[in-house]
């Protein structure tokens, strides 16, 4: 018989996250939630306070991206709970679980403009897949249950659960572990006619390609997709939250597609003429003018949001379901066939059309950033996670990371969320305490989040921060030389700060490398030691990523590497 | 477009107002009653190009399929 003496709110919210497989939470307190920090004193699930509430939301986005289980964030009324947004958002458009609770003003005051009061629901409602008050404390375990079952999918996001100060405070009864619950949603499964049209379509494809999304991640579909790709000897591509969904060394993985995607990824898609999407949703970062993207291809587009279909590109085959069910379906239909097409010839010729991008040149002998990562990916260990910021270092590394495993490689995607990288790595490594966790950061988005180097050395996290440091806001001035005549403006960080120091004040060891002799040997050394450590590295300002497609153009506008004579100092 | 929506909270009325301005549509008439099992029933006609359209019935499924679990 289960005890059903008297609880609280803020009780039955952690006995309900315990019981949803929480541990770690990571949150900033204030006064609206305070009696849900009094419930946690002592509590099993483990609090991390970041500095700042934005780096809660982004290291419950991290800790969720490694792992695939919810992540989940806590903060205050008012201010605390508006500095989620970002995090919440970014976790949407990446189809990350992550829910966040937030205290709320008393509810006889909600509506009076009270200390420390916003219209949380209102504001969050358009960045998460719902945002919920719950004024009621019996309506709290379903609304939280509910909650929980919403950010796992089936396509995963981003929940807000926001709770009077009252609300966390009225007695109520006790968590009942014995009640039957459902935690996830029903599987869906594609439909069998579009499956068997599908498989009727690679009988007659010549030139097929497969992209694969972050929806392959979510699914934890990597293993399906190989095998489908294996089994036609299939020519692919990833977007960049499909990174890691290849098999590594696949001689027909093409690399990362879209605006700074591999050139043969590019023109393979252009040239396809039968294209399979799983899991990915035709980004324009991906697909530039879509009315350009890939005009020759049957387009085969497996996703388990419906919306996805025809809101960019209209698929001939719409495969609605579970990635796991479709490419397992697809597989089965394939191993039946008698005489099942290889597609190796063409997968060769695809992956001619064009190398990986070229390391760029650097006068004068300064370090180049490319040849920073180059060497990183070099060192780091096979599975290594990585996450990175947003930017010029966030597309070099995309462009060279090595993951086995698309949860290896975390980058805020489809917002582009400067301050991402550093939180997002604590996250992970709070996951992953034994692992070798790297934040590879720009020294403009490094900035954003630089406070959170207080929660490494706090919690002694091994995190390892690369530094890439150009004193430049480095894409925007990359497109302000390119498309807007070199009128550089508001992107010079030149005055920066000692980075290493800096990191010192916090306890954290650093060191500086400026020239291409002594990296690798600094990057090994930051790697081997045991605690957290800062590379900075002062790369030249003028280096650009290349290739480049420029934003709603196609393909056939791609641009690849420009001589640095052309290059002007910003 | 007219398309007769159950809610199963109405809070999610303002969510629908966002996506439909966001995807270029507009309203004509908006009518939603309460009934009697804690749910509404929302009869929206909407107005806007042939593909806008087609996208925000789209996400409205998606956004409604949302609230459906929220509310179990």
């Amino acid at each position: 018989m289960p005890d059903t003496a008297a609880s609280t709110g803020a009780q039955l919210i952690l006995d309900v996250l315990a019981d949803e497989g929480v541990e770690t939470v990571f949150g900033y307190p204030g006064g609206a939630i305070m009696p849900l920090y009094d419930a946690l004193y002592g509590h099993s699930i483990r609090h991390i306070l970041t500095r700042h509430e934005q780096a809660a939301s982004f290291a419950a986005g991290g800790f969720a991206r490694s792992t695939g289980k919810v992540g989940v964030c806590f903060a205050t009324s008012g201010p605390g709970a508006t500095n989620l947004v970002t995090g919440l958002l970014d976790a949407q458009m990446d189809s990350v679980p992550v829910v966040a609770i937030t205290g709320q003003v008393r509810t006889p005051l909600m509506g009076t403009d009270a200390f420390q009061e916003a219209d949380v629901t209102s504001i969050t409602g358009s960045v998460t897949k719902r945002s919920v008050c719950v004024r009621d404390v019996a309506q709290l375990e379903r609304t939280l249950r509910a909650a929980f079952r919403l950010a796992r999918g089936p396509r995963p996001g981003s929940v807000l659960v926001d709770v009077p100060q009252d609300v966390l405070k009225a007695p109520c009864a006790r968590f009942n572990p014995l009640a039957p619950r459902r935690r996830t949603q029903p599987t869906l499964k594609a439909d069998d006619d579009a499956l068997d049209a599908t498989i009727d379509l690679i009988r007659g494809a010549r030139r097929p390609v497969a992209i694969v999304g972050g929806g392959a991640r979510s699914a934890g579909a990597t293993h399906l997709f190989r095998e489908f790709c294996a089994l036609l000897e299939l020519p692919h591509t990833a977007t960049i939250n499909g990174l890691g969904c290849a098999e590594p060394g696949d001689l027909r993985f093409l690399g990362m597609l879209g605006m700074h995607g591999w050139k043969a990824a590019n023109l393979a898609v252009n040239e396809a003429d039968v294209l399979f999407a799983f899991g990915m949703r035709f980004d324009d970062r991906v697909t530039g003018r879509p009315d350009r993207f890939a005009r020759g291809a049957t387009v085969v587009h497996a996703d388990v949001d419906a919306s996805e279909f025809g809101k960019v590109i209209s698929p001939h085959i719409a495969l609605r379901g579970d990635l796991r069910y479709t490419l397992a379906q697809l597989a089965q239909r394939l191993a039946r066939m008698k005489s099942r097409p290889s597609f190796a010839a063409w997968g060769r010729e695809a992956k001619a059309l064009g190398g990986p991008p070229p390391p760029d040149r650097t006068p004068h002998g300064e370090l180049s950033a490319t040849s920073v990562l180059d060497r990183f990916f070099a060192h780091a260990p096979e599975d290594a996670i990585v996450s990175t910021d947003v930017g010029q270092h966030q597309m070099w590394a995309a462009q060279r990371q090595r993951a086995s495993h698309p949860r290896n490689f975390l980058t805020s995607a489809g917002l582009g969320a400067m301050g991402f990288g550093l939180p997002a790595a604590i996250g992970a490594q709070f996951a992953f305490p034994a692992r070798s966790v790297t934040a590879i950061v720009g020294d403009g988005g490094f900035q954003m989040s630089i406070a959170e180097l207080a929660t490494i050395a706090r919690y002694e996290l091994p995190v390892k921060i690369l530094l890439i440091d150009n004193r430049r806001l480095g894409m925007v001035r990359q497109w302000q030389e390119l498309f807007y005549e070199r009128r550089y403006s508001a992107v010079d960080l030149s005055d920066n700060p000692d980075f290493v120091a800096i990191a010192r004040g916090y306890g954290i060891g650093g060191a500086s490398v400026t020239e291409a002799a002594s990296l690798d040997a600094a990057i090994v050394r930051m790697l081997a030691s045991d605690g957290p450590a800062l590379l900075h590295c002062a790369c030249y300002p003028e280096e650009n990523v290349w290739p480049l497609i420029p934003a709603g153009t196609s393909v056939n506008e791609m641009m690849e590497a420009r001589p640095l004579d052309d290059a002007v100092p910003a | 477009m007219t398309l007769a929506l159950v809610l199963h909270d109405w809070r999610i009325l303002e969510r629908i107002v966002g996506l439909t301005h966001r995807l270029g549509c507009s309203y004509r008439s908006v009518e939603v009653r309460a009934r009697d099992d804690n749910r509404y029933d929302a009869r929206i006609e909407f107005a806007g190009s042939h593909d806008a359209l087609r996208r925000l019935d789209a996400q409205l499924n998606r956004l409604l399929d949302d609230d459906k679990e929220m509310c179990q």
